[in-house]
């Protein structure tokens, strides 16, 4: 390859991983929020669940 | 008296709910779209000067090219959203405190969660873009520094919250403090940068504005990111009241 | 027949306030002994952790920050036992009857606070002085940081009331206080190191940075204590 070339685009293959690691991360950490939120829900529901079962109960 | 009062309270389930999801998915469909344009049509731009300028595509290139730089297409956006959820974080801490009804201190909580979450995914991609650049995992270099301590005080704001019992008392104390956070983050970046520390000198890049090309990613990650929190705010509040309103029915079960 | 009652005024209530904390001082001198072994303490500590150094380490390089944390850590100490005799004798209750402007409460505390905070001060920096820089000694400019000490004592009793009062009630509040507490103040503290080690040091054009630095934190106390003191009244009465 064309040594200026390779000059001009040195970092660019040092920088690839960096740049896709600060990408994945905010797609992990956004993921993370929604499975928070998920689990949050699924706790409700199964109160919700256990709430039935009292009211059925006390009928 | 009690009537009105549940009838002015800010309905759950409404119109802006059921946009929500929408703007969801909108937000995700931009954030992916700048993505994907700033990869493809935004230039990359340029570093330090090169011994000997090369053709490349028509154009001549005198500097070397950062890929690095790709980074702040999201950083920049979800840095934004996270400051705009702490705005709310304040402004519902003043309506709280204005009217004491526990609804405003359920969504200041919420604003504050996503700003946390935004928090961290701007800490995250800022801290791949410095140890790329500066060669560092860490430095006491101002945005950084700022946000570092945004992040401890948000983290205060939790502990605090589950450190006090009673409910009202709870709403009041983090109210106040979520509204000294807002105040005290612009002072916090504002004092590190005009007072930068001497012993790591900074080398700030004098990036001299945007090109079209670059700045269309940028505005639609923007607005990506915007509807994405916004989406995620009211899908998280939406799930809490429910919660808060089985803990009513249950409580009146009791009785 | 009417009899003539003059309301006391917002300033009778303040002088007040602080003539209680004060005498109260006088009579345990419980916060100034525990401020004052607690600041000694920390400088032996310093003494330990500076010993391997030598001499090779340019100690007023970083004597505006140790002493800073001097001072931080001891007014930490303080504020958690501010309110603590307030609770346990049920006294903040009696003022709270008063019909009074609440606000006056907070100043005439954080004045109590400043005041003990200032007592401390003035002597830990000599004994910093003694203890530190007996061989190297500060630059002739030094007797200038009695500004970013006023100025960090001000910003850290009015914040710190604040957050004592909030963190009173609150389980686990001598961690809670410090949770809060070092954070929100960080920007003075930044502020306060700076000024403090460019007197020391005198390094060519420092009173640009001094001047910049006492500016900001300026900024903040006054930001900051109308802030803690508007909201004042919501935290005391929660």
């Amino acid at each position: 390859m064309d040594p200026v070339l390779a000059e001009i685009y040195s970092t660019v293959l040092g920088a690839a991983p960096f740049v896709i690691a600060a990408y994945a991360l905010i797609f992990l950490v956004l993921c993370g929020y929604v499975v928070f939120i998920t689990t949050k829900l699924k706790r409700t529901e199964k109160k919700l669940a256990a709430l039935e079962e009292h009211v059925d109960a006390l009928k | 008296m009690a009537n009105e009062e549940k009838a002015k309270e800010p309905a759950i389930g409404g119109i802006i709910d059921r946009v929500a999801p929408w703007a969801l998915a909108l937000g995700a469909l931009l954030a992916t779209l700048g993505f994907v344009l700033n990869f493809t049509i935004a230039p990359l731009v340029n570093g330090a000067a090169v011994n000997e300028p090369a053709l490349i595509g028509g154009a001549m290139v005198q500097n070397k090219l950062l890929l690095s730089q790709k980074i702040f297409y999201w950083h920049m956006p979800v840095a934004i959203a996270s400051f705009a959820a702490l705005v709310f974080t304040a402004y519902y801490g003043i309506r709280f405190l204005m009217t004491k009804r526990a609804c405003y201190d359920t969504r200041a909580r919420i604003a504050t969660e996503i700003a946390l979450v935004f928090v961290l995914c701007t800490m995250v991609s800022g801290e791949m873009w410095e140890r790329f650049e500066w060669g560092v995992w860490w430095t006491w270099e101002p945005r950084l520094t700022t946000y570092f301590i945004l992040m401890l005080m948000i983290f205060g704001y939790f502990i605090l919250r589950n450190a006090v019992e009673d409910t009202e008392r709870r709403a009041v104390y983090a109210s106040v403090f979520g509204i000294l956070i807002f105040i005290d983050v612009p002072i916090c970046f504002l004092v590190t940068r005009l007072i930068p520390s001497g012993v790591h000198p900074v080398i700030f890049r004098t990036d001299s504005g945007l090109s079209p090309e670059m700045l269309l990613p940028l505005m639609l990650g923007m607005a990506g990111f915007a509807l994405i929190a916004f989406g995620l705010y009211r899908l998280r509040l939406r799930a809490q009241v429910m919660e808060e309103k089985l803990a009513r029915i249950q409580d009146k079960l009791e009785d | 027949m009417a009899v003539a009652m003059k309301k006391p005024s917002t300033w009778a209530h303040y002088v007040a306030l602080l003539k209680k904390d004060l005498s109260q001082e006088l009579h345990t001198k419980d916060m100034l002994t525990s401020m004052g072994l607690y600041a000694l303490l920390v400088l032996v500590v310093y003494g330990a952790a500076l010993a391997q150094a030598g001499s090779e380490l340019d100690i007023l390089q970083m004597a505006g920050g140790l002493l800073w944390a001097v001072i931080l850590f001891t007014s930490l100490l303080g504020l958690n036992r501010s309110f603590s005799h307030e609770k346990e004798q049920g006294c903040l209750e009696g003022i709270l009857l008063v019909p009074m402007d609440r606000s006056v409460i907070f100043l005439a505390k954080a004045t109590a606070n400043l005041i003990f905070l200032l007592v401390v001060t003035a002597v830990t920096v000599p004994l910093f002085f003694f203890l530190f820089l007996g061989q190297v000694g500060a630059a002739p400019t030094w007797p200038l940081m009695i500004a970013p000490l006023l100025a960090g004592t001000v910003g850290i009793a009015g914040v710190g009331t604040m957050l004592s009062t909030i963190t009173m009630n609150t389980r686990g509040k001598d961690v809670m206080l410090a949770v809060l507490f070092i954070p929100l103040l960080f920007p003075l503290l930044w502020a306060c190191v700076s000024a403090t080690t460019c007197v020391m040091c005198a390094p060519e054009g420092f009173m640009d940075t001094f001047v910049t630095s006492m500016a900001l934190s300026a900024g903040y106390d006054i930001v900051m204590i109308l802030i803690s003191w508007v909201l004042y009244d919501f935290v005391v009465s929660a």
